[in-house]
This record gives C-alpha cells, sequence and structure tokens, in this order.
C-alpha cells in the first residue's frame, strides 16, 4: 500500500455558515422580486404596474432582513460601521463593493416604491433603473465574494454570478407569486391581480428554470472533468455530505418537479402554479445552503 | 532576469510581495521535514506565546502513516500561516484589518477586525481562525480573526519565532530570504523545496523540504483519514456549535444540522447585543 493514512490533524471550522446562505436567498427573492416590480414602471408592461407595490415592497422587507443577519453575524457587530468609514474602507475587498451595494440599493427602492405609491412615472422610472442595476449588481455581489477565493475550488468558477442571478430570478417570482396568491385571498375582488398574469410569470419563471439548468449542467461539467479538488469536491461534498440540498433539493424538488408541472397541462390548475412556484422557491436555497457550505467543506480538513 | 519576467501584483491596497527586492527583507521559514520529529513541541511554545485559546492553532503539526508493515513510515507536516507575498486574506480584507508588511509578515490588526471571516474564507490554508468569545483573561480580544505572526515582536529584537525556538529537532529554520547569506537562503539555493498549493500564486514565504505530497493534497486529507480522525472531527464539530454556524456532522441528515447552525446563530444575538450595549455605555457615560 503506497497511500498514507492521516492519523493526525486540527479541524477548522467553515467560516461562512446557514446565516449567510440565509442572507444570498433573500437577496436573491429581493432581487427577483424587484424584477418583475420594474416591468411595468421601467419596461413600459402596462398590465405588470397593478403588481408593481406588492412586488417592491416585498424585495424591500426581504432586504430589510439583511442586514439584521448579516450584522449579527459579525463577530464584532458594532464595528459594521467600519465597512463604511473612509479610512477603513478597503477598495479591493469584494466585501467593500458588497456593502455600498446593501446599502445603497433599498434606499433607491424605497425611493422607488415611494413614486409608484405616488404614481409619478417619470421619477418611478428613472429611480428604477438605477434599482434595476442596482438590484442585479447585489446579487452579481453576493456571486462574487464567494468567487475571488481562489482556495475554494467548487466557489472559483465565472459562473457564480450567473448562477446566483438565474436563482435570484426565479426564486423571487416563485416568492412573488406565493404572496400575490396569498393578496389575492384577502384584498377585494376589483383589487385583485388577474390569473393570466401570475400564468405569465409563471412562465418566465419556467424559461428561468431551463437557463438555470443549462448552468448547472455546465458546473457539473467543470466539476466532474476539474482539477483533482473540483472531481472530489463533486464526489464528496455535493454528492455525498450535502446531496440533500444539491441533488434532491435543488435539482429534483427545485428544478425538475417544478419544470414538469410547467410544461405539462398540470400548469393550468392554480394548484400546479402555486405549489411549483413553492419548490422554486425552496428549492433556490438548497443552493445557497451547498454554495456557501459545501465550498469551505472539503478544505476544513486540510 | 528572472525578477523581469516575474509579476508583481499588489494584493489589497498595502504593500507589494517583497520577493527578491533589493534593499527589502523577506523573512521566510523553511521547514526540514527529515529531522520533524512529531513533538508538537511547535505548537505548545506556540500555545504558551501567545495564550491561544482552546480548539484554535497558529501553527499544528499534520501526521501520517505511510505504507504498510514493515515497510511502514510515519510522516508529519507542520502547518502555519505561509505569510504569502500575494495574500488573498489581505486582498479580501473590507477594513484593512490584515496587511502585509513591508519585511513579508502578513499581520492582523485586531482593533480593525469587524470578525466577518473573509479572511478565513479567503485563505486557501486554514491559516486563520476566529477567537473564541470566552477567554479567561478579559482584556484579551475575543471574536475577532487571530493568525500567526511569525513572532514579529521577537524577530524585531533579534530573536527566532517561539516554534523555531522550541524545535528539537531543528526542522523548523527561519530568517531573511533576500539575504544571501541567510540559513534559509542557503537551504533555498541547494536543497528542493515545495510548497503548498503553489498553484494558487500566493508565493508561500514557508516551504518545505522532504514533503510528501499525501500530506501536502487537500482531498487526500479528506479520503485517507483514518477511522479514529473520523470520529473526532464529528465530536469537534459537534462540541463546537455555535463557534461557526456552517459546520456540518458527517454522516446526520444535513438539513436538520442547517436549521440548528440557524439556531445557534440566534443563540448567540443576546451575548453580542450585551457587548454593544457595554459599548454604548462605555462610550456615553464612562
Amino acid at each position: 500500500m503506497d497511500e498514507s493514512t492521516i492519523t493526525y490533524n486540527v479541524f477548522h471550522h467553515v467560516a461562512w455558515g446557514t446565516t449567510i446562505s440565509v442572507y444570498f436567498w433573500l437577496v436573491g427573492a429581493s432581487a427577483g422580486s424587484f424584477v418583475i416590480s420594474s416591468f411595468g414602471w421601467v419596461f413600459g408592461i402596462k398590465r405588470y404596474k397593478p403588481l408593481a407595490l406588492t412586488a417592491s415592497i416585498t424585495a424591500i422587507f426581504m432586504l430589510m432582513l439583511v442586514p439584521i443577519l448579516l450584522i449579527w453575524d459579525l463577530g464584532k457587530p458594532l464595528r459594521f460601521l467600519y465597512l463604511m468609514l473612509p479610512g477603513y474602507w478597503h477598495a479591493t475587498g469584494p466585501m467593500s463593493w458588497g456593502t455600498a451595494l446593501i446599502f445603497s440599493y433599498p434606499i433607491a427602492m424605497i425611493i422607488y416604491t415611494y413614486f409608484v405609491f405616488k404614481n409619478n412615472p417619470f421619477w418611478a422610472k428613472t429611480i428604477g433603473i438605477i434599482s434595476i442595476i442596482l438590484a442585479l449588481s447585489t446579487h452579481w455581489y453576493t456571486g462574487v465574494v464567494m468567487e475571488l477565493n481562489p482556495g475554494r475550488f467548487l466557489n472559483h468558477t465565472a459562473l457564480a454570478p450567473l448562477l446566483f442571478l438565474t436563482g435570484a430570478f426565479i426564486s423571487g417570482i416563485g416568492l412573488l407569486i406565493l404572496i400575490l396568491w396569498v393578496q389575492n385571498m384577502i384584498v377585494a375582488i376589483k383589487n385583485r391581480i388577474e390569473w393570466t398574469l401570475i400564468e405569465e410569470m409563471a412562465q418566465y419563471m419556467m424559461y428561468g428554470l431551463v437557463f438555470d439548468a443549462f448552468l448547472l449542467f455546465l458546473d457539473f461539467m467543470q466539476t466532474l472533468y476539474g482539477s483533482n479538488s473540483e472531481v472530489m469536491g463533486h464526489e464528496v461534498v455535493l454528492m455525498g455530505i450535502f446531496r440533500f440540498p444539491y441533488l434532491w433539493l435543488e435539482m429534483v424538488i427545485g428544478l425538475i418537479v417544478p419544470f414538469f408541472i410547467l410544461v405539462t397541462p398540470l400548469k393550468k390548475f392554480k394548484a400546479g402554479i402555486i405549489l411549483a412556484a413553492l419548490l422554486v422557491a425552496v428549492g433556490v436555497y438548497g443552493m445557497r445552503v451547498w454554495w456557501v457550505m459545501g465550498g469551505q467543506y472539503l478544505q476544513t480538513f486540510y | 532576469m528572472q525578477e523581469e519576467h516575474e509579476i508583481r501584483r499588489s494584493y489589497g491596497l498595502q504593500t507589494a510581495g517583497s520577493k527578491g527586492v533589493a534593499g527589502r527583507k523577506r523573512y521566510a521559514m523553511v521547514i526540514d521535514l527529515r529531522k520533524c520529529i512529531g513533538c508538537r513541541s511547535c505548537m505548545v511554545a506556540c500555545k504558551a506565546e501567545f495564550g491561544i485559546p482552546l480548539g484554535v492553532w497558529r501553527t499544528w503539526v499534520k501526521e501520517g502513516d505511510k505504507g504498510s508493515y514493515p515497510n511502514t513510515r510515519r510522516i508529519f507536516m507542520p502547518r502555519l500561516c505561509n505569510h504569502c507575498d500575494y495574500p488573498v486574506c489581505v486582498r479580501n480584507c473590507p477594513t484593512q484589518a490584515t496587511f502585509k508588511h513591508k519585511d513579508g509578515f502578513v499581520l492582523q490588526r485586531y482593533n480593525r477586525c469587524i470578525g466577518c471571516r473573509t479572511c478565513m474564507v479567503a485563505c486557501p490554508y486554514n491559516a486563520r481562525h476566529l477567537i473564541p468569545a470566552k477567554r479567561t483573561d478579559k482584556n484579551l480580544p475575543t471574536m475577532v480573526v487571530d493568525k500567526c505572526t511569525f513572532c514579529i515582536h521577537r524577530v524585531k529584537k533579534g530573536l527566532v519565532p517561539a516554534c523555531v525556538q522550541a524545535c528539537v529537532g531543528g526542522a523548523r529554520i527561519f530568517g531573511d530570504m533576500n539575504d544571501p547569506n541567510s540559513e534559509v537562503a542557503k537551504l533555498a539555493s541547494k536543497e528542493t523545496l515545495t510548497v503548498l498549493k503553489p498553484e494558487l500564486g500566493t508565493s508561500p514565504s514557508v516551504s518545505y523540504i522532504g514533503g510528501d505530497w499525501e500530506l501536502m493534497d487537500e482531498p487526500h486529507s479528506y479520503t485517507n483519514r483514518s477511522k479514529y480522525m473520523k470520529e473526532e472531527f464529528n465530536t469537534f464539530k459537534r462540541n463546537h456549535k455555535g463557534d461557526a454556524f456552517g459546520d456540518i456532522v458527517e454522516g446526520e441528515p444535513t438539513m436538520p444540522q442547517v436549521g440548528q447552525n440557524m439556531v445557534g446563530f440566534l443563540n448567540t444575538i443576546p451575548h453580542k447585543a450585551k457587548g454593544v450595549y457595554d459599548a454604548f455605555v462605555n462610550f456615553l457615560f464612562k
């Protein structure tokens, strides 16, 4: 036997864990909801105007939870202020860019929502354009902050921001469909959102699922034909420890099943679309879990 | 000639690496694994020098068994911060808490560290750790990231780092790699040196003589663990829940543990909130 057996080593923690995965999911859902909100006021698709307010309020609420998670996740919570002080701010740190985005995005979004509420098309569109750039950038950053760590082979891929943005788009729509469904049950009949609109959103979600599957396939090929670490990451982490969030939660529950619902006559049933939306929103969280924790897992033995 | 072709990168806003730069020092360590006997004096010396809390290490000695009886051998590999010339941790730190010293040390400023653990994620070598919340000496920092300093406080007084001083086999050799008369430079010129993960381009200042690839390989550390190590790992993860929120015990369902990690995070909030309250009280009334 030529190979050695490791008999002693010290162990290490996974530095970023559940809190960060929840944060990634929340930012994604927020960005996705906001994209839908902007359809009416920024891109001029008038039939989406009625749901703009609900969508942007959902996006704001999702994002409001983020600083709570992130600040209390710090070892020294009060020192989050350092992230914004000129003498401390570090231009090369991805987290520095993220801080700027996470603080500016909700402000822009609140102003946009105000103008939507006031029915002011000019300012809603102007601020909406800025907000949508910030929304996409904020979620782009969540992919980048993990990507720019060359030592984390599972995260170090240029697909990361795209995977995150696609996940954001589908989970945001999924969550919004659920919220609109609940809203329709509560509000008066005249204020209800037309079901055809929700069906159309589900159709967009289906396109997102196809693109997501394509990206996951690319990532799968890279890990399968990759370096020793990447192959091991795939075998041990994704198909081993994180098999449930990766294979079952993301692929099966969050991708294959909702896709099946949305391409078969099941989509004609209200329950079918609601179920697909729920599964997509939950399934994307599976991706957040393996992406954050799985990428760091193998190295904790090293 | 070599220097002309070397790509000079500045990782972050701080000093660029000093490898081969005239007029600058580049403190480095060569670890001669042929001489390492695995006594772990270096670990003890480091713990004693800095009062490192339980459960975290600035340096440690990885150990493995090669072959099978009668052709077998026990191998060791001391690990510590590589004080890279191009440290990813320095580049990624959002508050400039960690920086590259002009003489090659990668250092941590506790007063700037916010405990975001970006550097821990960035470090390819696991060389960083978060200091636990509870320490015996209340005056020492907690919940900030800590790392090996190459004992800069000793080196600046003309001494070698504590681990080098304590090494009974003389396996750890320390000095200025830019000084051709130093012991490390002489070793570097006549011995075959290897570094950990050279493909990452971090240009580590810690190099090894007689390194075994099986100890240096990251996936191998997982796949070829002994049964005892597997149990130890799970015990470590179970006992330290709350120190980090991403630890998953192997062989148990993943998602319930993810939920438990979230509960663990919520449980730390009152403790941290008390720290914030105390800081306000100190600022306003004292």
